[in-house]
């Protein structure tokens, strides 16, 4: 697929806002899912090769949204796509979050895990549900689009590691106090929060879906590269990220396989 | 489209000579979704051994300067698996089906190559040359005389399909490889598998791929396929099927010049399920454009005179 760049914005030194327009993709998209993403606009280099996996933040009036952070050669070059620009991406890819309705949920997001929670929070409001996010980052730069997720959430929880927005310590902390109260939880970042968030929901009875990153060639199940260990009864199973994820019930994770 | 991608192939008629390669497309169900695979000449599928493979640790791909290392270990359903849940849905699409496979001794080889000689395939496809599991690939493609051995022996065990050998990259002169291959009755010989690499995490100090080394794919590797299929073609009667960092017609024209029948396209589905499709349809376009009937004349037709 190909779409126009309609707004390719840096939030901060490490965040992007890209919004792309294209009805063919916006039509097929489900919350949770991802794309992969051609980084840079030419045909005669292979280099990077391969496209990269990014999740769907959003998607309104036959636009959809990402959120992404520089790391790397690849998005580096999407940093670089202006305005009115062609791009090139994959349909959406991978299973999507189960959609409550009239429910308490809480979402959990760490760093650059608020993609796709940005378009799940906007989505469980419309649904009735009353959404409380815990998002917490490194330090204050880690903490993007606030305004945008204060209108779309009930409650906003914001932490930074160093104290330098909200309140200072990790996103888990005031989460676990409340745990008790939320019919679902959902949450995506680093693995580590990951596991630890859904440890508490285990502990608290309380039903908890991640979406999970690995590192992706295809993004189509063909590779074999993206490999997530789940547990099956007294078994571990392999399972490919991108799908049979990126969503995946977090009690059966097996995270000490993970890495 | 014309007849002029039309490739006969050790006797089976191949709609163009464009097949997607091992390990790169699955069970060839997984790209149905997104493409119209019955427009490709054929397709390979994921190494298949005796019994189901779990395969090796994660992390097991990296990306490297226009190419990729992957050490994947061989996943796959399994023999009885591939042909009760796989080959059926496969075969409601109009391709021919090729069928990699593995072992980790000779026996294995044999035995899965039986099973295989009486399912309901176009061909097989012997991977001796993969670089991942200890026992058993690298010391088949990587000694002449394993090479004989195995390909002598699971010649002389199938009745029904042609056997094409695939051979590794990771030797120092391959055309004894091939010789060895021909002289022991296989009926084609595809090449290239993937060349051994590493690359490490300068931050971590730790190898980007658990297994420590992985296979490199990609377009970093296509002069080495080339120059590898055109010392097979100068070596060898049986026609070979190019692989290696095909992206584009262009890739294709030019493996066909040093020698290949038909070509396999990797690492490329990858990036872009719709690359094989277009490549279909550039490769006509060039060979409607400058009167070229046929693939078939393309091949071997390197201009060598200085
Ligand atoms: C399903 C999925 C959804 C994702 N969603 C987002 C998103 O919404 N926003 C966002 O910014 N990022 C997201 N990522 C991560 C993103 O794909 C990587 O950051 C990106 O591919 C890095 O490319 P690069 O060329 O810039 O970096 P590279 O030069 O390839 O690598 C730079 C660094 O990034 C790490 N890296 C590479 N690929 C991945 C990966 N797939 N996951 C984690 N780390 C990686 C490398 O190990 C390395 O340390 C997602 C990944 C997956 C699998
Ligand atoms: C992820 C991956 C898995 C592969 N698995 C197999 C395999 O099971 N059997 C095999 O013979 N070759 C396998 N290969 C090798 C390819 O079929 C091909 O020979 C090689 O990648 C070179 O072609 P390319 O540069 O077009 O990818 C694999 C390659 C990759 C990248
Ligand atoms: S990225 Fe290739 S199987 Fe998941």
């Amino acid at each position: 697929m190909k779409g126009k760049v309609v707004k390719n914005q840096q939030l901060n030194d490490k965040y992007f806002f890209l919004e792309i327009k294209s009805e063919e993709f916006v039509t097929q998209a489900n919350v949770g899912q991802f794309l992969m993403i051609k980084p840079g606009s030419q045909d005669y280099t292979h280099d990077p090769l391969l496209r990269r996996p990014l999740g769907i933040a959003d998607v309104k009036d036959g636009k959809f949204s990402l959120v992404y952070m520089v790391v790397g050669k690849g998005t580096k070059l999407l940093s670089e796509f202006h305005e009115g620009g062609m791009i090139e991406f994959s349909a959406p890819l991978g299973n999507r979050f189960t959609l409550l309705e009239n429910k308490r949920v809480a979402l959990v997001a760490g760093g650059i895990g608020i993609a796709p929670v940005f378009w799940l929070a906007k989505t469980l409001k419309t649904r009735g549900c009353v959404v409380d996010l815990y998002y917490g980052g490194r330090t204050v730069d880690d903490v993007v689009l606030l305004e945008e997720l204060k209108e779309n959430t009930d409650h906003l929880i914001v932490t930074t590691d160093d104290g330098s927005a909200g309140i200072k310590g990790y996103v888990t902390l005031p989460f676990k106090e409340n745990v008790e109260t939320y019919d679902m939880v959902y949450t995506c970042g680093p693995k580590p929060m990951l596991q630890t968030v859904s440890e508490i929901c285990i502990n608290a009875d309380v039903p908890v879906e991640v979406s999970l990153d690995e590192r992706m060639a295809c993004g189509l199940g063909a590779c074999l590269g993206c490999i997530i260990y789940v547990k099956d009864g007294d078994e571990i199973v392999q399972k490919r990220c991108c799908v049979e994820g990126p969503v995946f019930d977090g009690s059966k994770i097996a995270w000490d396989k993970l890495i | 489209m014309s007849d002029r991608l039309k490739t006969v192939f050790c006797g089976i008629e191949f709609k163009n000579p464009i097949i997607t390669a091992s390990g790169t497309f699955g069970y060839g169900l997984e790209y149905a979704k997104h493409i119209d695979i019955s427009r490709l000449g054929g397709i390979s599928v994921k190494g298949i051994s005796l019994q189901e493979t779990a395969g090796n640790p994660m992390p097991r791909i990296m990306e490297t300067t226009s190419g990729m290392l992957n050490a994947i270990g061989l996943q796959n359903v399994g023999v009885d698996k591939f042909i009760n849940e796989k080959l059926p849905e496969l075969r409601k699409h109009d391709t021919k089906i090729i069928v990699n496979f593995w072992g980790k001794t000779i026996d294995e080889y044999v035995a899965v190559a039986r099973i295989l000689d009486d399912a309901d395939v176009d061909m097989l496809e012997m991977n001796i040359s993969c670089p991942n599991i200890k026992e058993g690939g690298i010391a088949f493609g990587t000694d002449p005389k394993m090479t004989y051995e195995v390909t002598y022996n699971v010649k002389k065990a199938i009745k029904n399909k042609p056997l094409m050998v695939k051979l590794s990259p990771n030797v120092t002169n391959i055309k004894v490889y091939a010789k060895a291959c021909e002289q022991a009755g296989a009926d084609a010989i595809s090449a290239i598998n993937t060349l051994l690499g590493m690359s490490v995490n300068i931050h971590t100090r730790k190898p980007n791929i658990y297994n420590v080394t992985g296979g490199l794919s990609g377009p970093a590797i296509k002069p080495v396929a080339i120059r590898m299929v055109h010392e097979t073609f100068r070596t060898v009667n049986i026609p070979i099927m190019g692989i290696g960092g095909i992206i584009d017609w262009r890739d294709v024209v030019e493996f066909g010049l040093v020698g290949a029948s038909a070509v396999q396209v990797g690492t490329a589905n990858f990036i872009d399920p719709e690359i094989p499709l277009r490549i279909i349809d550039d490769l006509d376009k060039y060979m409607a454009e400058n009167n070229i009937s046929n693939f078939s004349e393309l091949i071997g037709k390197v201009d060598l005179t200085r």
